[in-house]
């Protein structure tokens, strides 16, 4: 059955909001509990309180992202459309964040409670999500680039929330055995190159000529890069697990994804629509972070890991999130508003004022370098770095918030009263 | 052979180049220049719907839409979305309303990509595959359809 983005087919707007809503909330708590403990504990990644505050991050603002991206995403790369939409987005949001949290206090107070509710709840949460997608994957007829490697990020993604959940299980029985850090690194393999990078290179594949009528990627970037991304991944785990060196799996990682970054600067710097575009701004900042993390990856130098987790997570993940949502946002309000026939709509400008999305974009920027000089100048300068971030997101948030008062206001007015 | 998809889809990336030329013109406030481009990228689009919804929509429907299975409907009102748009451009460009021009250039946009995006994976196959040997003749007869401005 055919479906596309009309306002009958697609998700309620309320269906991606809510996702992207709590990304920001999520960012504000991360910087309220950098302040909250010592840096010395932060910075060390084995930590307890180090691996809550990455799931808050990974769970909390990426995944979350996703999701809510993936769900408004389906109808038009797919022509798939997900039944009860609200029902669904509400378990799977509702698990996700009181899982998140629960999972991540779990980590920081040491509480086997907390992490069992959490690993359930998030495995109900991933189990009903990745299951719905999976199943309208396989259904699409017609094949694209983005569907197939929506496919291996769906696969990728089980075998990290397995990884995952099987780690927790282990913190729970208090089976912390030597098996456990390897399981440990291939767990954080699979999320970084499994669930992140295959993930956007799918989406980046379609977003990207579509959001600034920019060049295709080559054929055999979209047609091969996810596959051996995989391939290299079970690779990648199988030599963990027998101890053997895995050096130059590492090298092949970076050099496939330094390649995918190469393409999409390549794409963006040569589109058609030369008009100025602040997101933009966050494309570009991300992929150039991409390259200089896969750099760092590649030197293989343990001293090197928080300069590596800031720049490839705040540095590249999160600043690409931001700017595809600050796409998004707007185009639906607009789309949703038209669909139901009003005329006179604020344009995708007015929903979210440029010149507000740029001095976030700079506060954003100057978190992330206070970071990174926390990792390598003075580990205090990160109380400067969660300030700033902090600020980041609260701003963040309120353009959100700004955009969807105005989209509300319209949307409850009937279009037909204005012609009574 | 994919013929109608193929034509379309070319047609479609000549929609694209069209309007990037156009905005390129607004944007260096080329006015006379940007007048010209926008009236030749209106009827490029507005040509390619009339070839849509005059020839090939019903040609389709009558070959193979089911009630519950027909697409059709949803491109056409994406296509009135989308004139509607245009006409409120025309009328910033009018006014040489810069921002407020792209602010609604940014929305017809995204609407054409996604919509692009819509025919060319799903609603072009689905017409070459419904209408078999006879698509190269659907084909000739929505070139032959004239143009109205």
């Amino acid at each position: 059955m055919f479906q596309g983005l009309s306002t009958d087919q697609a998700p309620p707007i309320s269906v991606p909001f809510r996702f992207f809503m709590m990304a920001p909330i999520f960012g504000m708590l991360i910087s309220w509990m950098m302040l909250s403990f010592s840096p010395s504990e932060i910075f060390n990644r084995y930590s307890p309180i180090t691996i809550g505050l990455v799931h808050l991050f990974t769970l909390g603002i990426l995944a979350q992202m996703i999701m809510g991206a993936l769900q408004q995403m389906l109808p038009v790369l797919a022509g798939a459309v997900i039944k009860k939409p609200i029902l669904f987005a509400s378990i799977v949001h509702t698990s996700l964040n009181l899982g998140t949290l629960a999972l991540s206090a779990g980590f920081i107070l040491s509480s086997k409670t907390y992490l069992s509710i959490g690993a359930t709840l998030l495995g109900i949460s991933f189990a009903l999500f990745l299951f719905t997608i999976i199943r309208l994957l396989f259904k699409v007829k017609y094949l694209t680039s983005t569907v197939n490697t929506m496919k291996i990020f769906s696969l990728a993604a089980i075998i990290t929330i397995l990884l995952g959940l099987y780690l927790v299980g282990q913190h729970i029985g208090g089976n912390i055995n030597e098996y456990h850090y390897l399981i440990v690194n291939s767990h954080i393999a699979f999320g970084m190159f499994g669930f992140a990078i295959i993930l956007i290179m799918g989406v980046s594949f379609q977003v990207i000529p579509m959001f600034y009528v920019a060049k295709d990627f080559p054929k055999f970037v979209q047609n091969k890069y996810a596959r051996v991304l995989l391939g290299m991944l079970v690779l990648y785990a199988i030599f963990s697990i027998l101890a053997l060196d895995t050096y130059l799996i590492k090298l092949i990682f970076s050099a496939i994804i330094i390649s995918f970054a190469y393409y999409a600067l390549y794409s963006l710097n040569n589109r058609r629509r030369n008009v100025f575009d602040v997101t933009l701004w966050y494309w570009k900042f991300s992929l150039y972070s991409l390259i200089v993390a896969m750099i760092i990856y590649a030197l293989d130098d343990k001293s090197n890991d928080i300069v590596l987790i800031i720049i490839f997570s705040f540095g590249f993940l999160f600043a690409l999130l931001q700017g595809m949502v600050y796409k998004i946002i707007p185009f639906l309000a607009w789309f949703h508003l038209s669909s139901k026939g009003h005329f006179n709509i604020p344009t995708l400008r007015d929903f979210i004022v440029q010149d507000n999305i740029k001095i976030q974009f700079f506060i954003y920027l100057s978190s992330v370098s206070v970071f990174i000089l926390s990792a390598v100048i003075n580990q205090d300068f990160i109380y400067i770095g969660a300030i700033l971030f902090f600020v980041s997101n609260l701003f963040l948030l309120i353009n959100f918030i700004i955009a969807s008062i105005k989209f509300y206001k319209i949307y409850k007015i009937d279009p037909m009263s204005m012609y009574k | 052979m994919s013929v109608i998809a193929q034509y379309m889809t070319q047609d479609h990336r000549a929609c694209d180049e069209s309007f990037a030329n156009m905005e390129n013109a607004v944007n260096d406030e080329n006015w006379d220049e940007a007048e010209k481009l926008f009236n030749s990228f209106a009827s490029d689009l507005l040509y390619h719907f009339d070839m849509e919804e005059e020839v090939m929509f019903p040609a389709f429907e009558a070959r193979s839409a089911s009630a519950h299975c027909n697409p059709t409907p949803v491109m056409i009102m994406e296509h009135a979305q989308m004139r509607e748009a245009l006409k409120q451009m025309k009328e910033d460009l009018d006014a040489k309303n810069k921002d407020h021009f792209f602010g609604l250039s940014e929305s017809l946009m995204m609407t054409m990509q996604q919509h692009n995006m819509k025919e060319e994976q799903m609603m072009y196959p689905m017409v070459d595959q419904a209408m078999e040997s006879e698509n190269a003749m659907l084909l000739e007869q929505m070139k032959a359809f004239e143009r109205r401005s």
